[in-house]
Order: structure tokens, then C-alpha cells, then sequence
């Protein structure tokens, strides 16, 4: 670890000649070197997370990628691998945070620093890829926490745009891309919309008049956009239409925001009436209403904040927590997400410590799966990511404790591909710089 | 000299009697065509007279001269000259009185400043004359100013059985006086009984565009100071400046007082207000009263009810029906019982057509709340009697008394039974029939003859107001004929099912039992026709199972759906072999067991015999943790920010508790006992704090907990509105550096108030001395100079925090905390010299600007400095797990386990001033505590009990029990929808009103933008 801190002062040295010229921002830990010699994690307990914790095990990755995991008597060749013993430490893949908008946005309430919400209604043209923005000062310290993986997804509108899944370590987004355009984004309309009165303040639940004309918007949208597939020359070119390609292929999911049962069921059905097969629902806060019908219909939930208040008045106070836990004993396949607050996604993995917490139904290993291998599932990377079995990436983290307490989820080691990922951020920079200052 | 010439006056009046000073009314006005005045002498003969509540008269007579009742009897001698109406079998009553009217005066608009950009902020009066300050304080408004009649909306009310109304412009929170007008449809000068019957208030500013006051904690301390000024201004503040809004309350203050408050907890809220200055207010209720009957008696108030009944909610889809809260079907089925409720709690009130959707309902809905079990008397006395003597005027109207004005019905029966009908009005005696109503009875069975044959027969059943009519031709043939009526004009149609033979036409008019007539077949034979009664209508017996009385569900407190018919009590409660945090000096104790009794900690220790009676709680494998405590919470609050001025230092967060938000529950449910419910960050100087213990289902005053006494301050963007958009640069100050001077200025004013009201107390002689204006706003700032109320300041950024503590240093006084304090970090040895406290959140960040430079480690750093830090909420979701934000100041900083639950305990405690009853387990102290199912630090930790001074306020399997309850009452309350849609009854769709959320970010009117992206379609 001084190693890490002698290299970041050196950097920070010449980051600071630099930022005198340039931008203040460019603080940030250089990207990890890919990985150059076998490197063997012993003595912790490893969380595979596809079988069962193994207590003082053994895991070796190479060139990023893993090369073997088991107990302390798997074999591997001690002499060409760096050995890191890690008595009493924990071994996890990385979190993978779901619907983020890591990357696209700073500070919410400056509007220079966000880029998740095109203008106009219909722009899955608008593409994450391009605008995150890996020099982020959040991002590090979401690594800190252990999220290793996010989903930058644009916000806003019918169609969002498309989202991609990217490390949370690189150079420039192309350095830093896992997946591009894995997913279109639709914001269905809701069946019972709010409305606010500016009178008392108080906000009213009442049928949403607008939303049969934004349906038939979707679905002449959506009519158009397959039919245009189909040409080989399409004159004129539409990049609107162009961008709906990977979803009607099969190349890319179609992520539904949607959270009202109801809305649940038409905009699925509605999604499978243009054929679409990788359907996803977003948010999903009733969700556990229709359980049947996802599972039937092998559509995945995305789960917004776990942690937030009750959808209604008279709903159990815990209905939020525990309903991850229902959903996945209802044969639904589940990830958790944090919503739309980039900073907060570093708390993503104490929401499935919660769901566990507060269900009858839901294992701390289940729990687990919610934040690592479900997501990777869900975007379709799990051959690569999500747990730690042979052959996939060497994207893992090494805790204290229990990585879903927040009182023992202390990062120590954070490997992405194998690439040892520098630590610091921006906090523990000003954290050291005033515990110097005081003395501590 | 003065006294003697005023008794000649009185016996001049009744000497010539009241008529001649109605003949008089119009004297000054010059006529166009010759006078049309008339004796206006009426006799009405052999009526059933009801002439009150209590007193009914039959084969009596009423006499009636010049608009005033004459003489009212049994034995009354009609007088020459009088027309005689015979009411043989028909009632008269007095007619009703409606005390929430703005009948005849004109809607206050609100006309936006079209100088000023939209969102502009206006911070001073746009009304021309030398008025008060305040747009919203209308004390100089008279509704006789104003009025002119209005024959449409007249027509209305008296069509229901309103002779008068008590009328004003219902705007703003001082609304100026009231008329008793008359209803009747004559010259206004004449109808106007009583010119400023009556002063109106309320909370709401209504029309005023002036900022000031937006928030309900501000509109009760815009009329408290009110209120004060006219005082201060009657003594002699009026040498100092002219003010005719004062001027004109001083003539407010004698006047019967009517608060339109609206809902139960303005009512009691507007009760308090009256109390200070002793007033008694009339409070316009809102019909939700049987809610909270018991607070409402003790507030001795009067209530003027609303008799509008929510519509059943159409839950025939199970889905759609989630929308509707528990709470809103509960009130579905009480609210016809509530007029019941308050006359069995003997609760004084008047009923008022205010509210209702169509003004006719008014009777339908009186029976309703007659069948839920308002007696008649009570129904009638609070439509007449009441209303009148509620306003002093007994002596004009409310019952029918000899001397009195002459307002009464004509009614066919009892004016509450379903068949009666309302024939005539009479008001100031001049009579009004009803529409419809000059048709005779013609229920009955008749021969139908046509040419003189008979060929069938006709029946009239029904009501009187709605007949149903059947005619049977030949044997077999019904059909129901289409019939109008027009006094004794009849139109009658008719169709034989099945046949081509088109429509039969007749009309006829009424002779004697009989119709007679003339007629055109489909054919257009012309023929004559006939109805000869045969039998007279017998009335049905009445099914005795419509008699029984409604059902409704009790009462629950709160009235929510996690409400409970039954407070939890005290209990004495032992608590075995628990692990115990104490957050004192012992640490944490394994296998230790806890005795709780009166509402206190009593023992502490192994092997604790229980006491008798007591229960016992195998806590083994558990943690038990006093309560946690909220440093910084916005729930149970009906507004947050007053902020339309860079001081708010007068308005109390007390006077906006809202002890039904369920937030109150869920936070219980995550270990939530005590919360300081804070003003906003809109101004650098907020409002005085609530701080509460989280008593879910009492009332706002036994949550409150009046002696900590806090204020709120706050630095940063949100003082200067740098995310409020380009419109809003208008307040100051706009800059940081302004904010300073904010500080400066308002201490230097209290200083100087407070030596102005020293040099006024000191003063030996005070005669002729005019005392200094109490001011609000500067006795709360004269408390935190003198030490009485301590300063929770919102804090970001370092400059700002330094800039305060050196203002606090020069103008001598203390803050208390800096509360989010997101870079504590950087000054914590200056906070920790002066002994502030730092109340942050555990790790929020780059939400915007000024918290870029926030930290996880903030709470870390402070405490090692020596601050007492707590970490707070500032959010109603985030406090249902305070604990687990106190968990990650373990992770970032390492602070020990004990000193991080210290910080959502003892530490806000002490904060709090409040550690001497709360924060720790020791004997003595509160028994608020929490009995935890895991490490009460660990992400898996859940609340098993949650105890405030004894009381189990939450508990798992309770809740769990009362989970089942709810779905059970609700499926009923469905049911019961159900059958009243079948039944006929008009229906809403399903759909809810819930209040709102609060941050202190949130700014009336405003709302940081950031929160609300990605939202576009809810």
C-alpha cells in the first residue's frame, strides 16, 4: 500500500503541473498497467459465488484471467506467480452496478456536468459510450467500495438512448469499455402518474390521461424501426431508426423503466409484439405483483434503490427491502441497481446486505448473487464476470469482511482484468491531507 | 346625558314597533315609478310550527308584518288587512343560516406582478394606501363594502332552506368582516342585517403574491405578530407610523372571530392562536373532526361543519384499487357519522352547505348523517339556532320568536324526512315558492277512461317529490307513461310495448281527485280522457331493516391505515440476558438484563427478578440500544421551509407537526425514538425546531418536546439561491459575503431591541412611555444571544463555517451544531475549541457544488478532534437505518463501534441538549430503546421492539398482526364500496392525495432541480 501512495504523490506532483495549465479534475490515480505475471491470492476465504465459500482457499489469475480457484491445496506454479496472502481477508468478484449514470454525471446540480438526458423524446441514437467520462472523481471511489463494473445508462424521454457497461478504471472509454451498446432504453409511460399541486404541496395518484399517446408514439416508433431493418440501403438514413438494429437482432437488450404492475405486463407484451426477446423491466417496484407473469415470460428486474421508502401508505414499512428476496423465491431473475445518484452506487452492495437482512426468504450467498452474478447474467457478460471460476475475468476484490455489511466491507485490493487498480481517490486524499494536518 | 337619549331611542323603536323601521330601509334611495311598499302582513294558520330545536306548536298560528314575525301562537287573533294562508297540514321552520358564505361578494384574484420575471420573488406589498406589510392581512376588508346581490346564487341557497348567510371574501389570513345578509331578492341596503357581523381569519394567504408568508408555521406567525402590532400600535405605536391594516383590527377584535382552518389539525392549531390573545374562535372545520373529538372538546371551540361526504371509491379492479390509501376508504364510511360523533361529545357546531358539491345536497346528506345518528333537533338547532347565537344574533334570526326576522319554510312534513317537500321560503317575509313545487298530490289509484271507456287503470305511488306512475291497459298491458306536470297541467305519453302503433298523446289538467282531459291517438283520432281516483295513496310501511344504524370501524390514532384503536400504555418490562450498549461508561454489557417501569429505565443488571405483572422479554442472542436520535429530520412536518425572507427566526416548526405522516411508523421501525424536526436551508436565519419523540398517534402537542429549544441557520447555495433558477436573484443576499452580513445585521437589531424593551422595563414611571413593538423574529434572536435557544446551522463549505463561528465570537453567542457540516473536516479544530457539535451525513457527496469536497471520513476527523458528532438523516428513508449509516464511519476512519453508535445516539442527544433524559440505558432515563435482532451496527439488524418511555410503539410481530388487520379492513372496506356501487350510490375513481415529502433542500414553490431527472413521464 505505501507503494500506492508514494506513486500517487509522485503523480499527484505531476498531475498538479499539469492541471496548472489544464483542469483542476485530472487528480485521479493513473489507470493499472495490465497485468504481466501470474498472481496468486491465498489464505482468504474466496466467494466464488457460483458454489459455496471456500475458507482458506486458493485463487491464481493470469494475463486477467483466472486460472484456477479452490481450496489451499490447489496446485499452481509458486514460483512464477506473485503470491499475496491474505489471511482472514475475503475474496469477491467485483459489483456490478446496473442503470448507473456513472460517468455521465459530476455534480447533479451543475448542468454542464451531466451527460445522461438528450433533448426531444425518441434517441436511442444517443450513446453512453461515447460521454463517460473515466476521469470521473467518483468513479474511484466507487472502486473503493468494490463495484468494479457499471452500466452507464442515459435518462429521460421515450427512448432514452443506449446504455454501456464499462470497468471502473481506464484511460478513455475505449480503454475502459466491457460492453458497447448493450441496451436500448425505454421509459415506459405510467399507467397512474403523480401529480404535484403546487396549492398544498401535496402530490396526487391519478390515471395518467397523456400515456395512450405516448404509447402510439412508441409503437409507430417501433413499427417503423423494425420495418427499416429490413432494408439494405434505407435512403433516407434515420440513425434514429439505425439505432433500434442490435434490439430487433437480438444483439441488444431493450431495458424497460417501468414500475407499476401494469406497466409492467403491456410494455413486455408490447416489447414481444415486435419480437423483441431480450426484454429487461427497470425499476419495478410492483414487480412482486406479477411475479408469475415475469417468470413465464423469462423477463429479468432490475431493481431500483432497495433503499427506499414503501410504495404506499399502507404498505408493509419493509416492503422495499424484502422485496428482492420475493422476487427471487418467485423464480424471477433479479439484479439491484441504485438509481440514478452516480455517488450513491458505492452503497450498491449494502442494498442486497439489506434485502437479506430484512427477508424471510433471501441467503447472504443469494444476496450476493444480486450485485455480481445476476447483473452479469442479465447484460449477458457472465461468461466474462460475476463470480470466480476458471477462464473468466480476474475482476475481484479483496475485504476485510463481509462485503455487504458496510461496517466490514473495507476494499483493500481491487483487481480488474488483473490489473492491480490503484485505490485512492479524491476522499482519501483530503482525508490524509487533514489527518496530517491534525496530527491523527 | 349619552345613556338617556339612547333609551328614548330604544323605546322609540319598540313603541313603533320593528315593521316601521323596515318601511324606512329605503328611504334615501329615489324610486323610478310610483312607491310599491306593502303592509306585508301575513297570517299563517293551523301550521305545525317548529319553532326551534326543542319547541314544535300545532293548529298554530304565525303572524307576520313588514318582514318581522308579529306574534307566534295558538291563540292568536288575525288581524284586519292580513292575507291568511291556511297550512293545514303543513310544518313551518325556521329558515337555515350559513356561516361560510361569500355569497354576493367577489372572488379575490390573484393577479401575478407582470413587471416582475416569472419566479421572481416579491417581497413587499403591491397594494396602494398606507396598509400594513403584509398583502395577506386584508383587516381594512368590509364584505359590505363589497356586496351586491346576486339573484342566481340567492335562488340557490334559498332553494335548499338558506334564508341567510353570513358573507365575506374568503382571502387571505386576516380576512376582514363579515355581513349577515338576508337571502332575499331586494334592494341590498335592506337585506344586509348586520353590516360587520363577524371577523374572519385563516392560514392561508389566499390572493396575496407577496412571498411572505408561504408555509403554514409562517402564516401563524404573520398573525400572532399581527395580532401584536395592533396592540403595540393601540398603545401608542400610531405616533410612530399610520397604518390603517392595524387601525382596522383594533375594530376586528370585538367581533365574534371565524377561523376557516379546514381540517382537524388547523382547527386545534387555530384554537392556540386564539388562546394566546384570548379569542375564542368559530372554526370552519373540514367534516374530519370525529377524528380527533376528544382534543376538539378540551379546545372548547365551536365548530362550523361542512356536511360533503366523500364518494365511494370504485376498487372493482384489485389493481387500481391500491391507489387508495386505507386511511381515505376509512373516511369514506365514517364521514357521514362525523355531525353524530360531535353532538354525542357534545361539541358545539353549526352546519354550513360550504364544501358541498352541489348546494342541494345539503338535505340528502343531513339525512344520511340523521340515519348515522344525528338527532333532528340537533340537525335543525345547528342550521338555525346555532349559527345565530354563535354570531350574537339571537336578536335577528334562528328560531321563530316573536320580534324576529321573518326567515321560515313551508314544508309538506318534517323538513329531514326524505318525502317532505320544501314548498316555500319566506325571507324577511316575502315569499319565495320552490321550483316545482305548486304541483298537487296526485298519488293515488285511478280508472283510466277514454271516450268514456274505461280501458285500463292508472297508479301513482312513489314520493311526492319524485310520483312513479304505472298505467295497466286492459289486463296484462303496464307501461310507464312519461308524464309532466306544471301545476295543474298534466302531459301524458304512452307506448304499447310490442306493437307499431306508435305514441298516445293526451294532456289534462287536475279537477278536484280527478284529471280530465284531451288526447290524440297514433292515429290522430282526436279523443277525450279521463282519471277518476278510486283509492287515495296509502303510504308503504316503512322495511325496518333501512332503520338500522350504519356501521362504521373506530376511530384509529393515528387516523391512518398503521393507526390503532387503543394507545399503547406504559408497561413494566424486563428485558433478559440481552447484550446492552449503554453508551455510558459500563460499555457494552453481555447477558445483562434491563427493568424498565413508569416510562423509565429502573435496573440495570444480571439475574433481575420480574417484577409482578410485569413481561418479560427473552433477549437472549439480542442487542438492546437506547433509541436512536435524529439530529436532522424534515418528516411529520405539513411544510419546511418559511424562507421568503433571508430571516425566519419568527415561525415555530411546532406550529406544522403533522403527527399522521407514516413516517413516524417506519422510522419507529428502523429504531427511530426522538428527531429534531428542522426548518429548511431556504434562509441563513430558519425556524425555531421541533424537536419530537416519535409517539406515533398522539397529538402534536404531546410529541413536542418544548424544552429544547433550537433554531435553524444555514449557509450556502441554498441561502443564496444559486440553483433556484435565473429568476430568483433578487432576495438577499445572493453571495456568500452577503450571508455575513445577514448574520451581523439581524444580531445587532436584537441587541438593540433588547436594550430598548430593557430601558422600557426599567423605567419607574411608564406612563405615557409607548412600550417597544414586540417583535417575533427578534425575541427568537434575543434568546440565542441570552444563551434560551441554540443554533443547528446547515453547513457546507469551510469559508462559510469559519465566517459564522467568527460572527457567533463577536456578537457573543454560541452555536450549538453545525449540522450536515460536509467540511467539518477542515475546521474541526476550530469547532472543537468553541465546543460545536458536527452533525453530518455519513457519506453524501457531489450533488452539488459546494459538496464536492465532502467526505466519508468528516465524522472520523471531527471526533478525533473532540467534537461530539452525530450522523443524521435529513431524509425520511435514510432514518429508517441510521444505524447503518453510523456503521460506515467505521469503514471510513475506523472509528470503534461503541463511538459509532454514540453518533446516532448519546451524541444527538447531547446535541440535543437532551442526554440528561435520553441517549444512554441508565437508570433514571427514558425508557426509549430498541431491542435489535443482530449487531445493531451490522447491514442484517433489525428493530424487534421500539420503546418510548415505556411504551411499545413498535414491535415485529405486532406488526405483522397488524399487517393482517389491514388487509382484513380493507377487503370489508371493498366489499362495502362494492355494494355502494350497486347500489347506486356516485362513485370516484380510485385515486389518493398524499402529502408531502420534505428535504431541506426543498424550497416552497421550489425544488432542487437535481432531484426530480430522469422523471419526465410520473
Amino acid at each position: 500500500m505505501n507503494f500506492n501512495i508514494y506513486t500517487n504523490r509522485f503523480l499527484l506532483f505531476l498531475i498538479c503541473c499539469i492541471a496548472a495549465a489544464f483542469r483542476a479534475e485530472s487528480q485521479n490515480p493513473a489507470a493499472a498497467p495490465p497485468q504481466t505475471k501470474p498472481v496468486a491470492l491465498t489464505g482468504a476465504t474466496i466467494h466464488p459465488v457460483s458454489g459455496q465459500p471456500i475458507p482458506n482457499g486458493v485463487i491464481v489469475f493470469d494475463k486477467g484471467i483466472i486460472t484456477a480457484v479452490g481450496d489451499s491445496a490447489t496446485p499452481f506454479d509458486k514460483a512464477g506467480t506473485e503470491i499475496i496472502h491474505l489471511p482472514g481477508k475475503h475474496v469477491y468478484p467485483g459489483a456490478i452496478a446496473m442503470a448507473s449514470t456513472v460517468g455521465l454525471q459530476e455534480i447533479a446540480a451543475v448542468r454542464a456536468t451531466l451527460d445522461y438526458q438528450e433533448t426531444g423524446t425518441l434517441n436511442p441514437n444517443a450513446r453512453a459510450l461515447v460521454a463517460y467520462n473515466t476521469d470521473s472523481e467518483i468513479i474511484p471511489t466507487l472502486r473503493s467500495s468494490g463495484v468494479l463494473i457499471v452500466q452507464a445508462t442515459p435518462q429521460g424521454g421515450l427512448l432514452s438512448g443506449t446504455s454501456s457497461v464499462f470497468h471502473t478504471d481506464g484511460w478513455n472509454w475505449e480503454d475502459a469499455v466491457l460492453m458497447k451498446d448493450d441496451g436500448v432504453w425505454l421509459n415506459w409511460p405510467p399507467y397512474i402518474a403523480s401529480s404535484f399541486n403546487f396549492r398544498d404541496f401535496s402530490s396526487a395518484l391519478k390515471r395518467n390521461e397523456a400515456r395512450q399517446e405516448h404509447i402510439d408514439q412508441l409503437k409507430r416508433f417501433f413499427s417503423d424501426a423494425k420495418a427499416y431493418q429490413a432494408l439494405s440501403d434505407p435512403q433516407p438514413v434515420n440513425l434514429r431508426l439505425h439505432a433500434m438494429k442490435g434490439v430487433f437482432e437480438g444483439k441488444a437488450n431493450l431495458y424497460i423503466r417501468a414500475e407499476q404492475a401494469r406497466d409492467i405486463v403491456e410494455s413486455v407484451g408490447f416489447a414481444h409484439a415486435y419480437g423483441i426477446g431480450g426484454v429487461v423491466i427497470v425499476g419495478g417496484r410492483e414487480a412482486g405483483k406479477v411475479t408469475g407473469f415475469l417468470k413465464e415470460n423469462d423477463v429479468a428486474v432490475v431493481l431500483n434503490e432497495v433503499h427506499r421508502l414503501p410504495d404506499h401508505q399502507d404498505a408493509d414499512v419493509y416492503q422495499p427491502y424484502s422485496l428482492p428476496g420475493r422476487l427471487l423465491e418467485g423464480g424471477v431473475r433479479t439484479a439491484l441497481s441504485y438509481g440514478n445518484e452516480s455517488w450513491r452506487v458505492r452503497n450498491l452492495s449494502y442494498q442486497a446486505g439489506t434485502a437479506a437482512g430484512f427477508s424471510d426468504f433471501l441467503s447472504r450467498e443469494e444476496a450476493l448473487r444480486l450485485v455480481t452474478l445476476y447483473p452479469a447474467r442479465i447484460l449477458g457478460i457472465d461468461q466474462l464476470v460475476g463470480s470466480l471460476e476458471t477462464g473468466k475475468h480476474a475482476t475481484l476484490i479483496v475485504t476485510e469482511g463481509d462485503m455487504l455489511d458496510m461496517k466490514t466491507n473495507i476494499v483493500e485490493l481491487a483487481f480488474i482484468k488483473g490489473s492491480r487498480t490503484d485505490l485512492d481517490d479524491k476522499q482519501k486524499r483530503l482525508y490524509r491531507k487533514y489527518k496530517e494536518k491534525y496530527g491523527q | 346625558m349619552k345613556t338617556g337619549l339612547f333609551r328614548f331611542l330604544l323605546l322609540a323603536f319598540y313603541l313603533a314597533g320593528p315593521g316601521a323601521w323596515y318601511a324606512s330601509g329605503q328611504q334615501t334611495f329615489p324610486r323610478n315609478g310610483p312607491y310599491d311598499e306593502r303592509a306585508g302582513l301575513y297570517a299563517f294558520t293551523n301550521a305545525t310550527i317548529v319553532a326551534d330545536g326543542a319547541t314544535q306548536l300545532t293548529d298554530a298560528t304565525l303572524l307576520v308584518e313588514n318582514g318581522y314575525i308579529r306574534d307566534i301562537g295558538n291563540n292568536i287573533a288575525i288581524p284586519r288587512g292580513a292575507v291568511v294562508y291556511d297550512l293545514k297540514g303543513k310544518y313551518l321552520y325556521p329558515s337555515f343560516i350559513d356561516l361560510r358564505s361569500s355569497y354576493g361578494v367577489p372572488e379575490a384574484v390573484r393577479s401575478e406582478n407582470s413587471t416582475q420575471a416569472r419566479g421572481a420573488p416579491q417581497l413587499e406589498s403591491n397594494k396602494k394606501g398606507i396598509f400594513g406589510w403584509n398583502q395577506a392581512v386584508h383587516s381594512e376588508r368590509r364584505a359590505a363594502g363589497l356586496f351586491v346581490t346576486d339573484e342566481a346564487k340567492a335562488a340557490e341557497y334559498r332553494n335548499t332552506g338558506f334564508g341567510s348567510v353570513l358573507t365575506h371574501t374568503p382571502d387571505g389570513i386576516v380576512r376582514g368582516t363579515g355581513a349577515l345578509a338576508t337571502l332575499a331578492d331586494e334592494q341590498r341596503n335592506t337585506i344586509v342585517l348586520r353590516t360587520d357581523a363577524a371577523a374572519f381569519y385563516s392560514f392561508s394567504k389566499g390572493s396575496s403574491t407577496q412571498n411572505y408568508p408561504n408555509s403554514v408555521m409562517g402564516s401563524v406567525a404573520l398573525l400572532r405578530q399581527t395580532f401584536y402590532d395592533a396592540d403595540w400600535y393601540e398603545k401608542g405605536g400610531s405616533r410612530q407610523e399610520r397604518n390603517l391594516s392595524l387601525e382596522a383590527l383594533a375594530t376586528l377584535r370585538p367581533l365574534p372571530a371565524i377561523f376557516e382552518a379546514g381540517n382537524k389539525w388547523s382547527l386545534l392549531r387555530a384554537d392556540q392562536v386564539g388562546d394566546e390573545f384570548g379569542i375564542q374562535f368559530i372554526i370552519g372545520g373540514g367534516g374530519d373532526e370525529y377524528q380527533r373529538l376528544d382534543e376538539i372538546k378540551a379546545s372548547k371551540a365551536p365548530v362550523i361543519v361542512p356536511v360533503s361526504f366523500p364518494d365511494a371509491y370504485d376498487v372493482s379492479d384489485p389493481w387500481d384499487a391500491e391507489v387508495v390509501t386505507l386511511a381515505e376508504m376509512k373516511h369514506w364510511e365514517a364521514a357521514p357519522g362525523n355531525l353524530a360523533a360531535l353532538e354525542k361529545a357534545g361539541i358545539d357546531f353549526a352546519i354550513t352547505s360550504h364544501g358541498l358539491k352541489k348546494r342541494s345536497d345539503l338535505l340528502v346528506n343531513l339525512r344520511k348523517a340523521i340515519a348515522y345518528g344525528l338527532s333532528r333537533g340537533k340537525a335543525l338547532e345547528a342550521l338555525t339556532a346555532a349559527p345565530a347565537r354563535l354570531i350574537n344574533a339571537s336578536d335577528l334570526l334562528g328560531s321563530l320568536r316573536k320580534g324576529l326576522v321573518a326567515n321560515f319554510l313551508v314544508t309538506s312534513g318534517d323538513i329531514f324526512d326524505e318525502e317532505t317537500i320544501l314548498y316555500e321560503n319566506w325571507i324577511q317575509g316575502k315569499r319565495h315558492i320552490m321550483p316545482g313545487t305548486g304541483s298537487p298530490d296526485l298519488r293515488g289509484e285511478y280508472d283510466f277512461l277514454v271516450a268514456s271507456l274505461p280501458v285500463g287503470k292508472l297508479s301513482v305511488k312513489g314520493s311526492l317529490r319524485t310520483p312513479l306512475y304505472q298505467l295497466t291497459l286492459g289486463d296484462s298491458v303496464t307501461v310507464t307513461p312519461g308524464i309532466t306536470l306544471h301545476n295543474h297541467q298534466l302531459t301524458l305519453t304512452y307506448r304499447v310495448p310490442g306493437r307499431a302503433t306508435g305514441v298516445s298523446r293526451f294532456t289534462g289538467w287536475v279537477r278536484g281527485n280527478d284529471i280530465d282531459g284531451s288526447g290524440e291517438l297514433p292515429g290522430g283520432e282526436r279523443v277525450s280522457w279521463k282519471a277518476v281516483r278510486t283509492h287515495p295513496y296509502v303510504k308503504p310501511e316503512s322495511r325496518s331493516d333501512s332503520l338500522k344504524p350504519p356501521v362504521i370501524a373506530p376511530t384509529v390514532y393515528p387516523f391512518v391505515g398503521l393507526g390503532l384503536e387503543k394507545l399503547p400504555v406504559a408497561e413494566t418490562i424486563l428485558f433478559k440476558n440481552a447484550t446492552v450498549w449503554t453508551m455510558e461508561d459500563g460499555g457494552m454489557l453481555e447477558d445483562t438484563d434491563v427493568l424498565i417501569r413508569d416510562g423509565k429505565i429502573s435496573r440495570i443488571g444480571r439475574g433481575l427478578n420480574p417484577p409482578a405483572g410485569s413481561r418479560v422479554i427473552d433477549a437472549r442472542s439480542m442487542h438492546l440500544t437506547p433509541g436512536l436520535v435524529d439530529e436532522h429530520s424534515h418528516i411529520a412536518l405539513f411544510a419546511v421551509n418559511e424562507g421568503s425572507q433571508s430571516s425566519s427566526a419568527e415561525v415555530r416548526m411546532r406550529d406544522a407537526i403533522n403527527p399522521e405522516d407514516v413516517n413516524i411508523y417506519r422510522q419507529l421501525a428502523g429504531g427511530v425514538t426522538t428527531s429534531q424536526l428542522l426548518h429548511g436551508s431556504a434562509n441563513a436565519i430558519g425556524g425555531q425546531s421541533a424537536v419530537i419523540k416519535l409517539k406515533w398517534g398522539e397529538t402534536p402537542d404531546k410529541l413536542w418536546i418544548p424544552e429544547a429549544r433550537y433554531i435553524k441557520f444555514a449557509l450556502g447555495e441554498n441561502v443564496k439561491q444559486s440553483n433556484w433558477g435565473e429568476a430568483v436573484k433578487v432576495r438577499y443576499p445572493q453571495t456568500r459575503m452577503g450571508v455575513e452580513q445577514v448574520y451581523y445585521d439581524h444580531f445587532i437589531r436584537a441587541k438593540e431591541y433588547e436594550a430598548a424593551w430593557k430601558s422600557y422595563r426599567d423605567l419607574k414611571n411608564k406612563k405615557g412611555a409607548v412600550p417597544p413593538r414586540r417583535d417575533l423574529e427578534l425575541d427568537a434572536l434575543a434568546e440565542i444571544l441570552n444563551g434560551e435557544r441554540h443554533i443547528t446551522c446547515h453547513s457546507y463549505v469551510q469559508s462559510e463555517i469559519n465566517m459564522l463561528m467568527s460572527v457567533a465570537d463577536s456578537m457573543k453567542f454560541r452555536i450549538n451544531t453545525f449540522t450536515h457540516i460536509l467540511e467539518g473536516y477542515k475546521l474541526a479544530d476550530k469547532m472543537a475549541q468553541r465546543k460545536i457539535g458536527g452533525s453530518a451525513f455519513a457519506d453524501w457527496w457531489a450533488y452539488k457544488m459546494e459538496v464536492k469536497e465532502a467526505i466519508p471520513y468528516n465524522a472520523a476527523l471531527m471526533a478525533k478532534e473532540g467534537i461530539t458528532v452525530a450522523i443524521n438523516s435529513d431524509d425520511a428513508e435514510m432514518a429508517r437505518r441510521l444505524n447503518q449509516e453510523a456503521a460506515k464511519t467505521i469503514t471510513f476512519g475506523g472509528v470503534s463501534e461503541t463511538e459509532a453508535l454514540k453518533m446516532v445516539t448519546l451524541n444527538p442527544a447531547k446535541l440535543l441538549g437532551m442526554d440528561h433524559r435520553i441517549g444512554s440505558i441508565k437508570a433514571g432515563k427514558d425508557a426509549d430503546l430498541v431491542l435489535w435482532n443482530d449487531h445493531p451496527l451490522s447491514v442484517y439488524a433489525r428493530p424487534e421492539y421500539t420503546l418510548i418511555e415505556g411504551k411499545v410503539y413498535f414491535s415485529r410481530e405486532e406488526d405483522r398482526q397488524r399487517q393482517q388487520r389491514m388487509t382484513a379492513e380493507k377487503a370489508r372496506l371493498i366489499q362495502k364500496s362494492l355494494d355502494a356501487k350497486s347500489g347506486g350510490e356516485s362513485m370516484q375513481p380510485p385515486q389518493s392525495v398524499r402529502p408531502r415529502m420534505w428535504h431541506c433542500e426543498d424550497i416552497i414553490g421550489e425544488h432542487a432541480e437535481h432531484h426530480d431527472h430522469g422523471e419526465v413521464h410520473r
